[in-house]
């Protein structure tokens, strides 16, 4: 009984996350990425490992969703977090405000949240702002980008898949009968066109889903939304610093390594495989990343840079749901063999894959359960060690 | 990923030669191999010239006559001087390798480097005039 | 903000099976902008063909080191006005001793399998990761806090040393790095590894790691104390052998 096959286009966090669900249910995965892995949106979070806070008040499934997945990383693969916990502070009256249905949202959605008075806060954290008002310690954390996605990877190819970079899908192989069976590629590296059929694609490229989907003649409502990220030269902090208010722009300051890195904003854009970074929006992180920590003002600029999130348009820019959504394209559009798995935030990479993997099982007949809240991932160097 | 097996030899004199895009610590890594050549040639010549004694008093006098070549005496002031400047970096990287002013090994390059070029100049000059 | 510049971005090319060669691209940059915008520019509108690694854009991941100008650099925190002028070249090249995969991207395997190998920490006690140039925020309260470790494994140094050009056996500067990190008291296996012809007696003082680390791991220091911690456990054992 051969396995089932199965092309996931995008090696981001998704891609890698679904690869590692569907080789542990059985499946010969093949991942396929144009750049190398994490070249995309992916590599290019901050690195924030969500407690929900943020969504608690607003968008409380997210909320949810962001607490159970933050518990369950800590658990599969430590190497890669920071774990030391985030702080909520209110600098002024509009913060202060917002305190009782922070609150109530955290609570409503189990974050576990602590109070804190100034003085305590400032103990925790001598360079924050020492005119803050109130904090609450939550369980946020930093984890690195791209090594996340690696012990993902690692994992998946212990367990047979196979990453191929430099490799670009030019386009979907079709039955002519609505249906996909495959995907043309192209070998970047050897500058070599091949085929590659499979049971089931999975379009796992985030910010670029429209443009895969329409290769078969579907459509994905997702929105490329980018965001201005920069990062300091000096570790002002050791946990991320959020500031308590309805979520805006650049109100996240997170410790990694030896820097800070402040962000976000938001707007639409078209073109999405080159956003330059605004300068404008450089200066509007320097201003509200200076108000959580006054430091950053004397701090170097180390690097600055934008990196677009796939929204799911219901809704615009800071009011769409920050969840994410699998599309079964025999339902959307009548093709068979193509799913879409987008929007969603890296903190819940494991729960996207696990969404994609049960709708791909569900599609091709397969009882085959989710077992990634148990497995616990490989180191991330191990990715380069293990063969394809 | 092919797996060529890169072990040291004669023949990568280019990969470590290359002084493109190095800094002090890379000149100086230069400095002293190319000294230590410069050297053991200077000893096969030696042993070679050294050897032509062993043919008798005429053999003897040509060797003084060559000695005294102009062209001579600047070749053996560059194996003076590589000698100094092999031996002070050798004495920076016997610091360095016990911890001591790792740090600062530029400026001890630097400083160590003026004593072994005062140091020539004092021997070309004792050696041009005697 | 400053004026463009005109620059030429000089590009190594090299696919699969075919010889090395450089592809001029002249692109109009932002001297503030970093090597790195430069190259995405020249993939995203110039020639989508051009094979180069890249995720975080700020110095974390390590995926983006490459020799510009024949130095070794991480390129997402490389100003372009720190490594050429207006009008000038910008030569990029991919890093040295790791075969190469394609144009800018090297295959860094044996890095990771050796730190791998010998147990270097990714994640470590605040305290430990930044003994040595604490930065002013430090105090004895941030104990208790674990942080990414500052090697962020990106090969520069490896690219760098002229005892790495000779020898692919030689562990590197990155990986005995990370063993001095650790530790090799009491570790009879670690001290085998590293007191080896192709451990930490192959440095030759070169001193190029520390000189483009982009990360304050000062590599050529750790090699030095590490070659102390040897000395030491091998006159520890000698003496306790009997």
């Amino acid at each position: 009984m051969s396995k089932p096959q199965a092309i996931i286009v995008g090696a981001g966090f998704t891609g890698a996350a679904t690869a590692h669900d569907l080789a542990l249910r059985g499946f010969d995965v093949t991942v396929i990425e144009r750049g190398d892995i994490c070249n995309g949106t992916s590599g290019r979070t901050h690195g924030l490992l969500h407690c929900g806070g943020r969504y608690a008040v607003k968008d409380q499934e997210s909320a949810i969703e962001c607490i159970d997945e933050n518990i369950l990383l800590r658990k599969i693969v430590p190497q890669v977090i920071e774990p030391n916990g985030g702080l909520f502070i209110a600098l002024n009256e509009s913060d202060l405000q917002y305190r009782d249905v922070f609150i109530q949202g955290c609570e409503a959605c189990h974050i576990p949240l602590e109070e804190l008075t100034p003085e305590q806060a400032l103990r925790l954290e001598p360079n924050i702002n020492p005119k803050l008002l109130t904090a609450f310690l939550i369980p946020d954390g930093t984890f690195d980008p791209l090594r996340l996605a690696l012990s993902f990877a690692a994992t998946a190819k212990k367990n047979g898949a196979k990453f191929r970079i430099f490799t670009e899908a030019t386009s979907l192989i079709l039955d002519g009968k609505g249906g996909v069976i495959g995907v043309n590629i192209l070998d970047r590296a050897s500058n070599k066109p091949y085929e590659l059929r499979a049971d089931i694609v999975v379009n796992a490229t985030g910010a670029w889903a429209g443009e895969i989907a329409e290769m078969a003649g579907a459509s994905v409502p997702v929105k490329p939304t980018p965001g201005v990220m920069v990062a300091y030269d000096q570790r002002f902090v050791q946990r991320a610093i959020n500031r308590l208010n309805t979520p805006g722009d650049g109100d996240i300051v997170l410790p990694q390594r030896r820097m800070v890195v402040v962000g976000t904003t938001s707007f639409e854009i078209d073109d999405l495989d080159y956003v330059p970074v605004l300068e404008d929006h450089v200066k509007l992180m320097l201003e509200r990343g200076a108000e959580l920590i006054p430091g950053i003002r004397n701090a170097r600029v180390r690097g600055k840079y934008m990196a677009t999130r796939p929204l799911i348009s219901s809704g615009s820019g800071r009011s769409a749901a920050r969840t994410f959504k699998c599309y079964d394209h025999k339902e959307t559009h009548n093709i068979d063999g193509l799913v879409t798995i987008t929007g969603g935030k890296a903190t819940t990479l494991r729960a996207m894959a696990e969404g994609t993997a049960d709708m791909v099982c569900k599609k091709l007949g397969l009882n085959a359960p989710c077992t990634t809240k148990d497995v616990l991932l490989l180191s991330y160097r191990q990715y380069y060690s293990l063969p394809n | 990923m092919e797996n060529q097996r890169n072990r040291p030899s004669p023949s990568k004199f280019w990969t470590w030669f290359n002084p493109i895009g190095r800094e002090t610590g890379g000149w100086a890594f230069i400095l002293n191999r190319v000294t230590a050549l410069g050297l053991v040639f200077y000893l096969y010549i030696h042993l070679l010239v050294l050897s032509q004694l062993a043919m008798g008093p005429q053999a003897y006098d040509n060797f003084l006559a060559l000695m005294s070549n102009p062209m001579i005496i600047f070749g053996e002031v560059l194996v003076v001087a590589a000698g100094i400047i092999h031996g002070l970096n050798g004495i920076r990287i016997v610091l360095t390798t016990f911890g001591v002013g790792v740090t600062r090994q530029k400026q001890l390059f630097y400083g160590l480097m003026a004593v072994a070029l005062i140091a020539a100049f004092v021997f070309a000059f004792r050696m041009f005039t005697a | 903000m400053s004026e463009n510049w005109n620059i030429t971005l000089k590009v190594s090319r090299q696919k699969e099976g075919e010889k090395p060669h450089f592809d001029e691209f002249k692109i109009e940059v932002d001297p503030d902008e970093y090597v790195l915008d430069a190259v995405e520019r020249v993939w995203a509108f110039m020639d989508r063909t051009v094979c180069f690694r890249h995720a975080c854009h700020h110095s974390t991941c390590g995926a983006c080191g490459m020799r510009v100008n024949n130095v070794e650099k991480l390129t997402c925190i490389t100003y372009i006005r720190d490594v050429t002028h207006d009008g000038g070249v910008l030569k990029l090249e991919p890093l040295r001793n790791f075969p190469i995969i394609s144009d800018l991207a090297v295959d860094m395997g044996s890095l990771y399998n050796r730190l791998e190998t010998v147990g270097v920490r990714a994640i470590l006690p605040a305290p430990e990761a930044e003994i040595e140039n604490p930065p002013a925020t430090w105090d004895s309260a941030d104990q208790q806090y674990i942080r990414l470790a500052d090697c962020i494994e990106c090969g520069l140094c490896i690219s760098a040393c002229p005892s790495a050009a000779t020898s692919s056996e030689y562990l590197g500067p990155a990986v005995l790095a990370g063993v001095q990190a650790n530790g090799i008291k009491g570790n009879p296996e670690m001290l085998n590894i590293v007191d080896a012809e192709d451990g930490v007696w192959r440095c030759h003082s070169a001193f190029e790691c520390t000189a483009v680390c982009p990360s304050y791991v000062d590599p050529a220091r750790r090699i030095m104390n590490l070659r102390t911690q040897v000395i030491k456990e091998r006159f520890t054992r000698l003496f306790h052998k009997a």
